[in-house]
């Protein structure tokens, strides 16, 4: 297999972008990435595109519509799927590509429109990424299943809502320094706490945000990757995992397993260990998914969670800094845009070009991105060399 | 029945009388002829030993409750035509709803309306009900034994 590189990222602004439609959201971060790589499209060998809900989309295809309008054809367009993993398995996608030499440049794009739709059908359909035979008939919702997680993490571990919305409330600080966040302001405790219930025992704050946007990332060949880029960022382990379609089928409520797993193919891809990361981006769809992930990754031990965010650890200066661009929480979650968002905050950080949000001299990032309740589980690790 | 009237989606599946037997008060599961693992939600097929040879048998129902939580913000099917709520009042009070763990570590949802959310604690023991609602529909729910 051959070695791949980011040589390219791009960022559009997330959030409420009732101003642009899915094709657009997606050249914004496509331009982005052609510029900050400075390689024109049509040095660009193929595309993966990750767009999770034609349902969002209202319409069959709109990965073709995203080829189309950045004028891709008739070069190769494949789109993946994997609900709010869909971002990091176009990212495997586009490894793929070029590690077995079917490319050498792979332009890997996350997009997604949610907001054309109103607020309550978003949550229908998301509540259906969960299965929609059995468990959505009880009204189930994505709030729903991890409030079921939150409630047995919190009666095993003795997890509390101050540290939920401790979660919450660094995110949103780091947000605030997000430009292309969806959300930019700080939120106090109390505000988190004494925000309306969405399910029990998740408030408003613990819940990431319905958001426009997309990004987008250049993958490269090693010699392709040395001959074009100053700051390559190496793609050093990738693990994916799945697990059942039902959370009463999981084996544990208090641990996403399929995360668990994707991590140990990651770090032995890598051949590093959970201290060796300098910098994660995890999958806070939910404050108590972050505190989950923390010990799924091996960041803390499993029910310590709650006490690493609530020492402080997950800042930047702190043991192991987490979702030091907003996360899902408040960046927002565009899902399909999210994992390859995640891939371009890492690479920011490992170029040392993440501004005020920087952790110093980070060399090793990690991403964490975990579909519905962890159906499908994507860990990537990137390294700087 | 038209399995639709529990799954709200779906009508068309091998297991479609399930709804069925919600009907006549009794909540089914499979088990797997050739290998014995059980079922529920009930399987056409077991991906043990690839068989596709099920039984048929009514649970018992009765376990511990796993976890639960209380859904605030329902997806759009029970919002708008929120008479269609199970459970919920005119001033749209959700219902909780639970997983309870019953004989062969199989897991069941349910909705439970007779249990005050605070009162409501994971290890509770309860028993998992068939229910008809005043509209037809077929579901289940989870009461304390």
């Amino acid at each position: 297999m051959r070695k791949v590189a980011v040589v390219g990222i791009g960022h559009g602004k997330f959030g409420v972008r009732s101003d642009a439609s899915l094709r657009e959201l997606a050249f914004e971060a496509v331009k982005a990435c052609l510029d900050d790589a400075g390689i024109p499209l049509k040095e660009v060998d193929s595309m993966v595109t990750g767009i999770a809900g034609d349902e969002f989309s209202i319409a069959l295809q709109p990965s073709a519509q995203v080829h189309d309008y950045i004028g891709f054809h008739p070069k190769p367009n494949f789109r993946v799927e994997g609900a709010c993993a869909t971002g990091s398995m176009a990212l495997r996608t586009g490894w793929m590509n070029v590690a077995s030499g079917l490319a050498d440049f792979v332009l890997v794009v996350g997009v997604e429109k949610m907001t054309e739709v109103p607020t309550s059908m978003a949550t229908d359909i998301m509540g259906r990424g969960g299965d929609a035979t059995w468990e959505y008939p009880f009204g189930m919702t994505f709030p729903g299943y991890y409030a079921m997680i939150a409630n047995a993490h919190m009666a095993e571990f003795g997890t509390t809502e101050e540290q939920l919305a401790g979660v919450a409330v660094k995110n949103h600080y780091y947000g605030s320094l997000n430009p292309y966040a969806h959300m930019q302001k700080p939120i106090t405790l109390d505000k988190a706490l004494t925000s309306f219930t969405v399910a029990h025992p998740l408030k408003l704050f613990d819940c990431s945000l319905i958001t426009d946007g997309a990004a987008a990332l250049l993958l490269a060949s090693e010699e392709k990757a040395k001959a074009v880029s100053k700051k390559p960022v190496w793609v050093a382990g990738l693990g994916l995992a799945t697990d059942t379609m039902r959370i009463g089928d999981r084996k544990s409520l208090t641990s996403i397993l399929s995360a668990r797993e994707a991590a140990k193919t990651a770090y032995k891809m890598a051949g590093v260990g959970p201290s060796d990361i300098h910098v994660a981006t995890v999958h806070d769809c939910f404050t108590i998914a972050e505190i989950v992930a923390y010990e799924d990754l091996g960041f803390c031990e499993k029910g310590e969670g709650g006490k690493l965010i609530q020492a402080k650890e997950t800042y930047v200066g702190g043991k192991i800094p987490v979702n030091v661009d907003g996360g899902l929480k408040s960046k927002g979650h565009p899902l399909g845009a999210t994992g390859v968002s995640m891939a371009v905050e890492i690479t920011k950080q490992l170029r040392g070009e993440a501004g005020e949000r920087q952790v110093k001299n980070a060399e090793m990032g990690l991403s964490h991105n975990v579909g519905g309740t962890g159906q499908v589980v994507a860990v990537h690790i990137f390294r700087r060399e | 029945m038209d399995f639709k009237n529990f799954s709200l989606a779906i009508s068309q599946t091998k297991v479609a009388r399930f709804a069925e037997d919600l009907a006549a008060g009794k909540i089914m599961s499979t088990i797997c002829k050739k290998c014995r693992k059980p079922y529920y939600p009930p399987q056409a097929d077991c991906p043990e030993c690839m068989s596709s040879d099920m039984e048929w048998k009514a649970l018992k129902g009765e376990g511990a409750l796993v976890t639960f939580t209380k859904i605030h913000v329902p997806p759009e099917h029970f919002a708008v035509r929120q008479p269609l709520m199970p459970f919920s009042s005119i001033q749209f009070e959700p219902c909780p709803i639970g997983l309870l763990e019953v004989e062969g570590g199989l897991r069941i949802m349910g909705w439970i309306p007779k249990v005050d959310l605070k009162k409501i604690k994971i290890g509770m023991k309860m028993k998992a009900l068939p229910q008809t609602l005043p509209d037809g529909k077929v579901t289940i729910v989870l009461e304390p034994i």
